[in-house]
């Protein structure tokens, strides 16, 4: 991954953009929107957010900002048409101020990384005393929403505020098996939502993060949203999680899961380079400050081509092997190919799995070879393990699957030595 | 009369709003008096106002500070004598300043001689000037106004054994003007002043005088029959004299009480008065452009009386429950600053005493389209005192001077009719006219420079409004024009420094002068007019083509 920091005459900020900044002046919340070609959902996302912000923060001054990636549609407008003013003011509702939504969009395609550092400029010039971003896809948003995410940080001293979800049992799989229980192992808290669509967080960490973060071209493409959250668990800030209600099961284009994996996986790689200390010293984990249910399980039965993932994960061991090599320990990659012989005798254990994972992580560190090659191989092993996951739990209960992802994080804890000790060589 | 026969007199009017009582007191009884506000005429002179609106002071229990009035032709001993009110009358039109004075139509005292024929007993001929009935479940939608201290319009009158209704208070009974001879009877009250000189009355709470069945009694088309029938009178009789109405209502429902041009000539724009307030505290101008939006147009000789403060307190009648409790946690967060349904402040405590602005809420009064009125006091930052009970906290002795009694009375302080404001923020001694008198830059000498600015152009007494709508949601700019006089008015809300873009396009060329320096400003171009302006800054320019 190549860094390129910006030029001191580039700026995030358009001029234009400016302009309207001027015209906002100084809020109390600023609601994060970043957007590309939302036209069908986006509209849904600002109203709810409009309302949220009039029913329960109907003094504080408010601002949304649409961070566009380039869309062709009407996106940028349906966020605009939001606004309240003196000269446009929806029917039926009670406005005590101006409500600005404005809408910007910054150059060179989507990226994730360059919406979140617009909305973090914006927050930081406008000297937003708390923010909250919002996915635009998020069509089961309620009003309510607002209040969850930005009551901690107005009432509760903390920082940072993380989601939970409704979510299928078999939604969000990558979170489930790998984010969540690394990350828990990692910085000991057990933020269940470390990549977050949806999340608040104060003006001091917005600012902090702002001027903490390369915000490189390359490295700010991946994984910003959770760079923020491990920074905030770096720095030890207070976080709070907040139940939202559910969380819709995308349904656009199926996810890249090499750049999700990029996205995630890599950037928690990267943080363990940069704070070594933070992480290398905890131990255990520990709950966080949860308002509503902590996890929420959708049953229904969806049909998964469990198949395709059993054969992309058993070529992939095959075909990867060179690489696969230079990253694993010979045991372990001998286990890993034992397994990926036969389907029907298959179980990816969560003891090999946390192995598998620590021993990426300790090769990216030591650069065995291209970390973007290191990453982007563990992607056929992580579906060996989605594999397991929806093998065992084709029959369970929202209990017991709950307490199988327990017992994964727990294994992730339990080997943490063994994570430092590859690090550090010893082993 | 005045020499100036100007018919629209009062469009160009800046009105001072004096209770005689609290202004200054000739003879050391403590209260102040006619012979007393006519020695005081010199400095409303000097201060450049051009009309005085008195508070009643017509004979009365005081139960309701005057508005509860026992006899409509004489005047309250304590204030002095006719013929005093006869000299202050001819020095005041001597200066050229106009007298309006207070007219209580919809209800008298009960201690009103008529009042007492009319519960003498139940076929007194006086009976039937009040409204009486067996029951107190008549008129049952209609509002209670005084929620503090009355739970029921009809109060039982032990001595004739009937209800009786009062909008107001119990011991304020209101008359019945479905009798013509009540009608006629206040019309020759009225007269009587006419006579006299006065140039014209505020019409205390119109809204109320019919009661019908089925109605909240309020607004109804009887009451504006009557208010036309005193109109006609008036301009037949007394042309040139000017009725000001009272009336506590949304702007489209006062809309009515200027009729065709044939019922007031102006009416209290009630509801921009709080939104003002509750613009500056949101630092946004939502509240104040949406309700002039709300304004509908009125009749060319029509006109609204604007204000900042009054004797009574800062109403939230009208505004809705989220702005009433927004209003109340910003300026009345001590609950003994609230009565009934409003704030009983003065202008300079509800504005922290912020100089800054005091001046920018005396800015927009002054250049709103409507008539200003300065509430007495006001003009040099007075304090109030919550704690007098009712509203007699803003309605304390002038601040004359730092010495004795702030220079109002030369009583014993113990015999004043109110104690004077003695804190060390808003004491006499710290705020009063000599002290301020002597500086260029005081409250009261800068107060003197913009009702000067104000007077030296039709404009803003008779021109038309037009909102920009800048970007920046904290800044409030309108262009006011009449003829070939165009100004231009940006006011900054926000207690922060503020750039704004305003779309100037259709003066394009014009040279902007501004108002109080005279300095010329960029001529407008194709582009947005850029203006910075400090915190709580306003601008006044005139739009000159040269």
């Amino acid at each position: 991954m190549t860094r390129r920091s910006l030029l001191p005459e580039e700026s995030i900020l358009s001029d234009d953009f400016l302009r309207e900044l001027m015209n906002v002046g100084e809020v109390d919340i600023l609601i994060g929107v970043p957007t590309y070609n939302d036209a069908n959902t986006v509209g849904t996302v600002v109203q709810a957010v409009r309302a949220g912000l009039l029913q329960y923060f109907p003094r504080q001054r408010a601002v949304v900002i649409n961070a566009d990636g380039g869309s062709k549609d009407a996106t940028r407008d349906l966020v605009r048409a939001a606004s309240i003013s003196d000269l446009h003011h929806p029917s039926g509702m009670t406005a005590l101020r101006t409500l600005h939504c404005i809408s910007t969009q910054y150059s060179g395609g989507v990226e994730s990384g360059k919406a979140l550092h617009t909305i973090l400029a914006a927050a930081d010039l406008l000297r937003a005393r708390s923010c909250a971003v919002v996915a635009p896809d998020s069509i089961h948003i309620e009003p309510v929403w607002m209040k969850g995410l930005l009551d901690p940080l107005h009432n509760s001293h903390v920082d940072l505020v993380t989601p939970l979800y409704r979510r299928h049992k078999f939604d969000g799989l990558l979170v489930r098996n790998l984010i969540y229980p690394l990350v828990r192992a990692l910085y000991g808290k057990r933020v269940r939502e470390p990549n977050p669509t949806e999340f608040a967080f104060s003006s001091r960490l917005a600012v902090q993060f702002l001027n903490q973060h390369p915000w490189t071209q390359d490295a700010g493409r991946d994984g910003t949203e959770i760079s923020l959250i491990l920074t905030a668990l770096e720095q030890d800030w207070p976080i709070a999680q907040v139940f939202l209600g559910e969380k819709s099961r995308t349904e656009h284009a199926p996810t890249d899961l090499v750049r999700a994996m990029r996205q995630t996986v890599g950037t928690i790689f990267w943080s363990l380079e940069q704070n070594f200390s933070a992480w290398s010293s905890r131990s255990g984990s520990s709950p966080l400050p949860t308002s509503g249910p902590e996890a929420d399980v959708d049953l229904e039965p969806i049909r998964v081509n469990r198949k395709r993932l059993w054969e992309m994960f058993a070529r992939g061991v095959a075909e990867l092997e060179p690489v696969l090599k230079s990253i694993l320990s010979p045991a372990t990659l001998a286990e890993l190919q034992r397994a990926a012989a036969k389907e029907e005798e298959f179980h990816f254990s969560d003891e090999l799995w946390v192995q598998t994972a620590y021993e990426f992580a300790a090769s990216f560190h030591q650069e065995v070879i291209s970390r973007d090659h290191i990453v982007q191989a563990l992607v056929p092993l992580y579906r060996g393990k989605a594999y397991t996951f929806l093998t065992e739990n084709r029959d369970a209960s929202g209990e017991q699957l709950e307490a199988g992802i327990e017992a994964l994080c727990q294994t992730f804890e339990q080997k943490k030595p063994t994570l430092l000790e590859l690090w550090e060589g010893t082993k | 009369m005045p020499p100036s026969q100007d018919m629209l007199w009062y469009k160009d009017a800046v009105i001072y709003q004096v209770h005689v009582r609290t202004f200054c007191d000739s003879n050391a009884d403590g209260i102040g008096d006619f012979r007393g506000l006519a020695q005081k005429l010199d400095y409303l002179q000097e201060l450049g106002i051009t009309a005085i609106w008195l508070m009643p002071f017509f004979p009365s229990p005081l139960r309701d500070d005057g508005y509860d009035i026992a006899d409509y032709r004489s005047i309250h001993p304590s204030y002095g004598t006719l013929e005093d009110f006869q000299n202050f009358l001819k020095l005041a039109h001597q200066r050229n300043i106009r007298v309006l004075i207070e007219m209580v139509l919809n209800h008298t005292s009960d201690q009103h001689p008529w009042f007492h024929e009319s519960r003498s007993s139940r076929d007194n001929p006086k009976r039937d000037w009040y409204v009486w009935s067996e029951s107190d479940a008549k008129y049952r939608e209609t509002r209670i106004i005084f929620l503090d201290t009355e739970l029921s319009n009809w109060a039982w009158d032990p001595v004739s054994k009937q209800y009786y209704w009062h909008r107001f208070f119990s011991h304020q009974p209101d008359l019945n003007y479905d009798n013509p001879a009540v009608r006629e009877e206040m019309w020759n009250i009225m007269k009587f002043w006419l006579e006299m000189g006065v140039d014209g009355f505020r019409l205390d709470a119109v809204p109320y005088l019919v009661e019908r069945e089925g109605t909240n009694c309020e607004n109804l088309p009887e009451t504006h029959a009557i208010v036309k029938d005193l109109r006609a009178r008036m301009d037949r009789e007394f042309p040139g004299c000017m009725l000001l109405a009272e009336a506590n209502q949304w702007p489209t429902d006062l809309r009515h009480y200027f009729g065709n041009g044939d019922e007031f000539h102006m009416a209290f724009h009630f509801p921009l008065m709080p939104r003002m307030f509750m613009g500056l505290k949101l630092e946004d101008r939502k509240p104040i452009t949406e309700i002039l939006q709300q304004t509908p147009s009125i009749p060319d000789a029509c006109q609204w009386c604007l204000f900042l403060r009054n004797h009574d307190e800062l109403t939230l009648e009208m505004v809705t429950d989220m702005e009433r409790d927004y209003m109340y946690d910003e300026y009345a967060r001590d609950k003994g600053m609230r009565l009934n349904m409003g704030i009983r402040r003065r202008l300079a405590p509800l504005l922290d005493n912020d100089r800054r602005r005091i001046e920018l809420m005396n800015g927009m009064l002054m250049s709103m389209p409507g008539t200003p009125i300065i509430y007495y006091g006001d003009e040099i930052g007075m304090g109030d005192n919550v704690h007098l009970g009712d509203r007699n906290g803003v309605r304390t002795p002038m601040q004359w001077d730092g010495g004795w009694n702030g220079g109002f009375s030369t009583a014993d302080p113990e015999n004043l009719y109110a104690p004077p404001i003695l804190n060390p923020v808003y004491g006499l001694q710290v705020v009063n006219v000599q002290s301020q008198k002597r500086f260029d830059h005081s409250l009261l000498s800068w107060m003197k420079r913009i009702i000067q600015v104000r007077k030296s152009m039709p404009v803003f007494g008779r021109g038309s409004m037009e909102f920009l709508y800048p970007a920046n949601h904290r800044v409030l700019a309108y262009v006011r024009k009449l003829g070939n006089e165009t100004i231009l008015a940006v006011n900054n809300l926000a207690s922060s420094a503020q750039a704004v873009e305003l779309d100037l396009k259709s003066y394009k060329g014009n040279i902007l002068i501004e108002m109080f320096g005279r300095n010329i400003f960029p001529r407008v171009g194709d582009l947005p007019y850029l203006l910075t302006l400090g915190p709580y800054q306003f601008y006044w320019f005139r739009l000159r083509k040269i």
